[in-house]
């Protein structure tokens, strides 16, 4: 329900390894051409290039080879955003659910255009929705947009099963995929889902809530009734109670930095209230 | 066959019961909403199955719900003013069906010793009056009738199992007394108020008297068929005023009824072929160790009838009800209070709104 924060700092992200392609971003490019920092020298007969003849190199060769100097292409990458608008993202707890996701990719569609890479955005709940999804785009000052159309989507579904989907349309080349949901899926799902999106690089973020873990009560009862339309339940809550949640909580979380470190990152838990630069720190340093 | 019976106990038990306003009771479906909705505060969550399971709490779960509908079924039920219909039910007690036969002769004001009463002394009315007045509800299911005879009978009080109406009527029979002993007709009122009863009833007749007179012949065929008929106890309390003839003593004379009418009378009940014994008492303590023996002897069961008032059991809804909802107060009461965070997003959620009506 925020306007996108005009001081948030943008989200740097590095993808890993080069990127292929031929578009001029902001991002090491698998290819080597004329513009951009020095990589290496190459064998003129591999490179023909004759205006990037290193003259140094070629007179200090004693073979007298001639050599070419390579440089690294920069390259634009594709920023997706996959987003679960099942029902139980309509959770509020010290922060609505929905709006710290829309804040998120909303930040993630200003800083991709802004450095020159497409930003597309996928909303998945049974199927995936097309209302929500819009395609990969380069236009700048799409992130207020991107966030007003999250904030103005139904979640009304009851799985999140589009996200197979998901992952069969991002095809081509490897793009950056943020997985945004709350992960309370089958672990089968997760594994599938992830599986899928493997030749990418895959950021799961998953929206918590310390309501939901450290913020339960200690003493009382609960009635809880499920947003995915699963039921009613009464929690009598007590300390021991509340250990065992806790613990079931963590295990649940661990079993899905588990599936998620064998794609390559751990995932990014976003709580309370999104800051770009937590984000970016994650990024960065995984 | 079982389950006839069964289906005719159920509307025997479901016939005994009532409601003022049955058609309040339409709103007892009513009761079934706590399964749909709950008086707790209800918690959205992501996932139901988020936290692990619980049996205490699923125990807690359902005791509120089986409270909320125990609480609204009690309520509409209480306010349908539930009742048990007033009945006569047959039980029964031990104890017997008595009737009793007061001679009130103008000799029942004298005393035992044949004199008008004097300052303690008691007339054998009284005395009989006092000890009969133990013998009535000294067994709560014995049942009573009343008749006095002098020339004529008199009807005090039918057959009844109202123990205060039979010591009241025993209470007057020590009002002064009339003629003569007429005891034929008296017989036949008092073996009248048996009724038609069930036959395994124990049934005594009860006369008391201080004399006797003569049974005309053509009346004794008469008696002689009801006693027949009815079959009771029979028992005569003759209270023998000193000096007088008793029941064995055979006149000097001419054995005849007219000349000793005790005797004749004896003889006639005997002949009669019912149980029967004669007490011969010339005291007050002899008339109670009288009384006291037939009392031993009238032990059988009886059946006997009471009358239940209806009862009204609007206050047993009531009372489920205030179960229902103490159980409810007490889950409120023990709420957690979920979600501080709630109030810090509140106002950021109303100032969404002004932003949008501009945008």
């Amino acid at each position: 329900m925020r306007e996108p924060d005009p001081v948030q700092a943008d989200i740097v992200y590095r993808p890993r390894g080069r990127v292929p392609g031929t578009s001029v971003g902001a991002h090491r490019g698998r290819d080597a051409g004329g513009l951009g920092t020095f990589r290496d020298q190459v064998p003129f007969l591999r490179m023909p290039d004759a205006r990037r003849i290193d003259v140094r190199a070629t007179l200090r060769d004693p073979f007298e080879g001639t050599h070419v100097r390579r440089f690294e292409s920069r390259t634009a990458i594709e920023v997706w955003a996959l987003v679960d608008l099942s029902a139980s993202m309509r959770y509020r707890g010290e922060a609505d659910r929905m709006a710290l996701a829309a804040a998120l990719c909303g930040g993630l569609a200003a800083s991709a255009t802004r450095i020159g890479d497409g930003f597309g955005l996928m909303g998945c709940d049974a199927t995936l929705r097309e209302d929500v999804s819009m395609s990969a785009t380069r236009r700048r000052g799409i992130g207020a947009s991107v966030q007003a159309r999250l904030l103005a989507a139904r979640c009304t579904g009851a799985r999140a099963d589009g996200m197979r989907e998901a992952g069969r349309r991002l095809v081509g080349r490897p793009k950056i995929v943020f997985v945004v949901s709350d992960f309370r899926w089958p672990e089968a799902l997760v594994a599938e889902v992830f599986a899928s999106l493997a030749r990418h690089d895959l950021v799961p973020v998953v929206l918590a809530d310390a309501s939901e873990d450290e913020g339960l009560p200690v003493w009382g009862l609960m009635e809880l009734d499920d947003l995915e339309g699963a039921g009613r339940r009464t929690v009598f809550m007590r300390p021991s109670l509340r250990r065992r949640w806790l613990a079931h909580e963590r295990a649940r979380a661990d079993t899905l930095r588990r599936i998620a470190m064998t794609y390559g990152r751990p995932p990014f838990r976003l709580e309370g209230r999104f800051e770009a630069d937590a984000l970016t720190r994650h990024l960065i340093g995984t | 066959m079982g389950d006839a019976t069964m289906t005719a106990t159920v509307t025997a038990i479901w016939g005994r019961f009532a409601v003022d306003a049955p058609l309040v009771l339409w709103l007892l479906p009513l009761a079934l909403l706590p399964f749909r909705a709950s008086a707790q505060r209800v918690v959205p969550v992501a996932a139901i199955d988020a936290g692990p399971a619980d049996p205490l709490s699923r125990a807690i779960g359902w005791a509120l719900r089986i409270a909320g509908c125990l609480a609204i079924a009690g309520l509409i039920l209480g306010i349908a003013g539930p009742y048990r219909r007033g009945e006569t039910v047959t039980r029964t007690g031990i104890g017997a069906q008595v009737s009793i036969l007061v001679d009130r002769s103008g000799s029942m004001n004298e005393t035992f010793a044949g004199r008008q009463p004097s300052g303690a002394e008691e007339s054998k009315a009284a005395a009989s009056r006092r000890l009969l007045g133990d013998f009535v509800g000294s067994r709560a299911h014995d049942q009573f009738a009343v008749t006095a005879f002098s020339t004529a009978p008199m009807l005090v009080v039918p057959m009844t199992d109202r123990h205060e109406a039979v010591r009241a009527a025993i209470r007057a029979i020590d009002r002064p007394g009339l003629d003569y002993t007429n005891v034929a007709r008296g017989l036949a009122m008092s073996l009248s108020q048996f009724g038609p009863q069930a036959a395994n009833v124990s049934r005594a007749l009860l006369i008391v008297s201080d004399g006797a007179a003569v049974i005309d012949p053509r009346v004794q065929g008469t008696l002689r068929a009801e006693f027949a008929r009815i079959r009771p106890n029979l028992y005569w309390l003759f209270l023998r005023t000193k000096g007088s003839p008793s029941i064995a003593d055979k006149p000097a004379g001419e054995d005849t009824p007219q000349a000793a009418p005790e005797r004749h009378l004896d003889l006639f009940f005997k002949s009669l072929g019912t149980p029967y014994r004669a007490f011969e008492a010339e005291g007050p303590e002899a008339v109670a160790a009288a009384i006291r023996q037939i009392e031993a002897l009238e032990r059988d069961p009886i059946p006997y009838t009471e009358r239940r008032p209806r009862l009204d059991l609007s206050w047993m809804a009531f009372g489920l009800g205030l179960l229902g909802l103490l159980v409810l107060v007490a889950g409120k009461l023990a709420e957690a209070d979920v979600r501080r965070g709630q109030r810090a997003l509140t106002p950021r959620a109303k100032a969404a709104v002004p932003e949008r009506i501009a945008a």
